[in-house]
């Protein structure tokens, strides 16, 4: 038990467990208390260690690249929605930082493993499965789990080692190196950017962990009472939408308000919408309701499929599938939905490759007529062909932006990505704020760590007019992801708090026991955007690649009050440029020495 | 060109017998009412301007209140002080506050009416000019002053000595928008006495349809059609509370939770949660 004891604070073990693949070694290695404070855990603590792990340059995909679970302060405190953790990589699909995060049982049981932090390097001989628990960590032959979706995988893990051990996995896809394959845990998925390709590559198919260690709060009683408050607060309004009808529940008010990419963000609304709307087929499909361990949201709405298997349903996969490909048919986007679970693959990069593919054939510049938009069939044949990197498929499983490079033709103004990650579903040109984060976000078009899109929906600022309260909006945002994502707590809870930077840091003194207030959270969050700034500047990053497709750019959408939803390039530039300002950048987005110096920061 | 717009609440309502900025429509004063309307139809900067000392009613907090430099001296007195007060490329709708049922697709259309080589687009009816329904350039300050230092009182004068194009109804009614939205071109019905003001409220409100998506979906309904003049008495009367976690989208365009958004015909609202996450 670790209580605060030396140089460890407490909700921490001071601890990164680094397995060496190739030599089949693995060692503890400590973790300084200053850079835990610097950093707090999960994507923050993911990105240093990244940077400071990772070979300048390495391809994401050889051996030397590093794989990085990390785990929070939070996890295994009885706060709501704690267990959670992240996974930290540099993208194959990106080429640039990435760390997608992933919940429940997972993340418990690996921080009691006694470690903050995971890494993995090098890669195996033969398929793997590594294991760690309280005698350290061996590696395990895959056997006749390679071939298997993560769910099975998981379950047939869990049978042989124990039910103690808790799994993250690779599918197929993952196995066959797709740009955007998954890492996933209990059917939830680390699911941007291509960390299950990462895994395949070094021949990994599982990671099991078990508890052997526990930790402790600096102040339990009082982490406790902030548990039950929080707790009755999840209750509340802020989260009924999630509790109710899910994340689904976003799309027909996104359609209404022409914030729905539709046919590769050529149109933003969709006619089909009531179809695959939330409030339209909860009713006739949805089976029960699930949450993660620790979770007293509840924002998992599991849906039969037409075969009777079952799923979960979230708006971001109905959105890729269905709109974004011009695909009305409920079977057909649930059904390639659950195809995309058990292959392991991302699908908002799955449905923004094949929308784009299906312009490319539109416009004669990819010979597969049978790629339509709006045909069910398509869509399930391109899932499957990517998961199996078989056909177009083979293609296809390289992402849009790759696409569009062996393509040609001009295809690379209307490849729906940035800095090769697909966009998700939130039309940029509607959604001013939005549109600068995912231009700017060291991830690519993510709405994960940029959830400017709050600030759009608020009523605060004219959504179609990006200008400087926009930019504000954008980076207070990504501030508050950037320490959401490190504490971690689950997103979905944000609108309980009425000061969230104060609340969070109060929360993190009653668990570390540091005298942390928010205006050093603040700083934190700064520090790790930049951190994640200075990794990608150092992998090859130019300012460029800030930016959004062409298309975003030159066609206006059309809304339903007769105004037009227009992001002049000029716009944007003047946005970008406002964020560079106010992040401590340079004209070229680069941090300034000031900047570096004031967030103790240098580089090479 | 930069849309703006002024608003006049300063005359002497006598006929009236109550300041007619305070008069309310439906529970929000003109005042208000029309400061909103306003700046929801140019998006740009309100000037209001009324008499020195005028106790006024809560207004929108883009509103940038000035006063006339010389009471009781017509509306010419306060279109200068208002057009004082905007960037020199403005054209800025000026309006009375006795308009309840002022339109913004009738703001939008006389302000579009502005073209390169206009300085001022004025409303006419039965040959009568509403020079407080009009667009004006404000590079037309200089002969407005001029006028007012000799005394000369009258806003037709004005239109003799600038660049002036008249919107008759015909006009008016041939922009599909406000034919559609405005068939009896209401918007210029300005409210002079009691009578009036009663005749007026005698007249049913526009019937709007309403969406509510998500969880604020009742019984799986999602679509009704209620009469309201404010957000706010919409929102109350569909069961909503309007939060911050409940907002409404009008027309699918601008989103709010301010219930003191004017309501007119031809909008649609849709009420979604506020937490767009996912």
């Amino acid at each position: 038990m670790t209580v605060g004891n030396g140089s460890v604070p407490a909700g921490y073990f001071g601890s990164l467990l680094d397995i060496d693949l190739s030599a089949c070694r693995h060692a503890r290695h400590p973790l300084p208390e200053a850079l835990l404070r610097d950093y707090v855990g999960g994507c923050g603590l993911g990105a240093r260690l990244l940077y400071d792990r990772a070979p300048a340059r390495v391809d994401p995909l050889a051996p030397d690249a590093p794989l990085i679970f990390t785990f929070s302060p939070l996890v295994g405190t009885p706060l709501t929605t704690s267990a959670k953790f992240a996974v930290v990589a540099k993208s194959p699909l990106t080429g640039f930082v990435n760390d997608a995060m992933c919940s429940s049982h997972f993340a418990i049981a690996g921080k009691l493993t006694g470690h903050d932090a995971i890494s993995l390097r090098g890669a195996c001989d033969s398929p793997t499965v590594v294991v760690i628990d309280g005698g350290g960590a061996r590696l395990e032959p895959a056997g006749e789990l390679w071939g298997l979706s993560a769910a099975a995988t998981e379950s047939s893990l869990r049978e042989s080692l124990g039910h103690r051990y808790r799994i993250s996995a690779i599918g197929p896809a993952g196995e066959r190196l797709v740009r955007y394959a998954t890492l996933s845990h209990d059917g939830r998925h680390a699911g941007r950017g291509g960390l299950g390709a990462v895994l395949g590559a070094k021949l990994v198919k599982a990671v099991a962990v078990a508890p052997s260690q526990k930790v402790a709060s600096a102040e339990p009683e009082r982490v406790l009472a902030l548990a039950r408050e929080l707790r009755e607060r999840s209750f509340g309004p802020a989260t009924a939408k999630y509790r109710e009808l899910g994340t689904l529940g976003n799309l027909l008010a996104f359609n209404a308000i022409s914030t729905l990419p539709t046919r590769n963000f050529q149109e933003a609304q969709f006619e089909g919408a009531p179809q695959l709307a939330a409030e339209e087929i909860a009713g006739l499909r949805e089976r029960t309701r699930s949450s993660c361990a620790s979770c007293t949201i509840g924002c998992e709405h599991i849906y039969a499929t037409d075969d009777g298997s079952e799923l979960r349903v979230e708006y971001e996969n109905v959105f890729a599938l269905g709109p974004l490909c011009g695909v009305a048919d409920a079977d057909a986007v649930l059904e390639a939905s659950r195809r995309c679970d058990e292959y392991g693959i991302d699908t908002i990069s799955a449905g923004g490759t094949i929308a784009f593919a299906m312009e490319c054939v539109e416009r004669g510049l990819l010979a597969a007529p049978w790629l339509r938009f709006g045909d069910g069939a398509a869509l399930l044949r391109a899932v499957e062909e990517i998961g199996e990197r078989r056909g177009l498929g083979d293609l296809l499983a390289e992402g849009s932006k790759r696409v569009a490079e062996e393509l040609g033709g001009g295809s690379d103004s209307f490849a729906p990505h940035v800095k090769g990650l697909e966009l998700p579903g939130y039309e940029p040109r509607t959604l001013q704020s939005m549109a600068l984060g995912l231009a700017v976000n060291p991830r690519g078009a993510d709405h994960n760590r940029s959830g400017a899109y709050e600030a759009d929906m608020s009523g605060e600022h004219d959504r179609l007019e990006g200008g400087p309260p926009h930019v504000a909006a954008a980076i207070a945002t990504e501030n508050r992801a950037a320490l959401v994502d490190s504490l971690i707590l689950c997103k979905f809870l944000r609108g309980v708090f009425s000061e969230p930077v104060a609340e969070w840091a109060e929360l993190l003194a009653a668990v570390s026991g540091w005298d942390v207030t928010p205006a050093e959270l603040e700083q934190t969050a700064r520090r790790i955007v930049l951190t994640k700034r200075l990794f990608n500047q150092r992998e090859g990053w130019v300012a460029d690649d800030d930016w959004l497709p062409d298309r975003l750019l030159a066609e206006p959408v059309k809304l339903a009050s007769g105004r037009s939803g227009a992001l002049p390039p000029e716009r944007l530039r003047a946005m970008i440029d406002g964020y560079y300002e106010g992040r401590g950048l340079d004209a070229w987005g680069t941090p300034t020495p000031e900047t570096l110096a004031a967030h103790g920061l240098s580089t090479p | 060109m930069a849309a703006a717009a002024v608003l006049l609440v300063g005359g002497r309502s006598t006929r009236m017998g109550h300041s007619k900025a305070e008069l309310t429509w439906h529970g929000q004063s003109f005042a208000d009412r029309i400061a909103r309307v306003l700046l929801r139809a140019t998006g740009g900067p309100l000037v209001v301007v009324a008499a020195p000392g005028q106790p006024l009613p809560p207004l929108p907090p883009a509103a940038q209140v000035v006063t006339d430099e010389r009471e009781g001296r017509g509306p010419l007195e306060g279109i200068a002080a208002g057009l004082r007060a905007l960037p020199g490329d403005a054209v800025a709708y000026v309006s009375s506050t006795d308009v309840p049922l002022l339109h913004p697709a009738l703001v939008r259309h006389v302000i579009t009416a502005v073209e390169a080589d206009v300085d001022i687009a004025v409303c006419e009816t039965e040959s009568r000019f509403h020079p407080l329904a009009g667009a004006y350039r404000a590079t037309v300050l200089p002969a407005v002053e001029s006028l007012l230092e000799d005394d000369r009182l009258r806003p037709r004068e004005l239109f003799g000595r600038v660049q002036t194009r008249v919107l008759d109804a015909e006009v008016l009614l041939a922009d599909p928008s406000v034919s559609r939205l405005d068939p009896s071109l209401s918007s210029l019905m300005n409210l002079n006495d009691p009578a009036d003001y009663e005749r007026a409220h005698s007249l049913e409100l526009p019937e709007l349809p309403v969406e509510t998506f998500g969880t604020l979906r009742e019984n799986g309904r999602g679509s009704t059609s209620v009469r309201a003049a404010t957000l706010g008495a919409l929102a109350r009367t569909v069961g909503i509370t309007l939060d911050e976690h409940v907002v409404a989208a009008l027309n699918g365009d601008q989103i709010t939770n301010d219930g003191a958004a004017p309501l007119v015909a031809g909008d649609e609202i849709a009420f979604f949660s506020a937490d767009g996450g996912g």
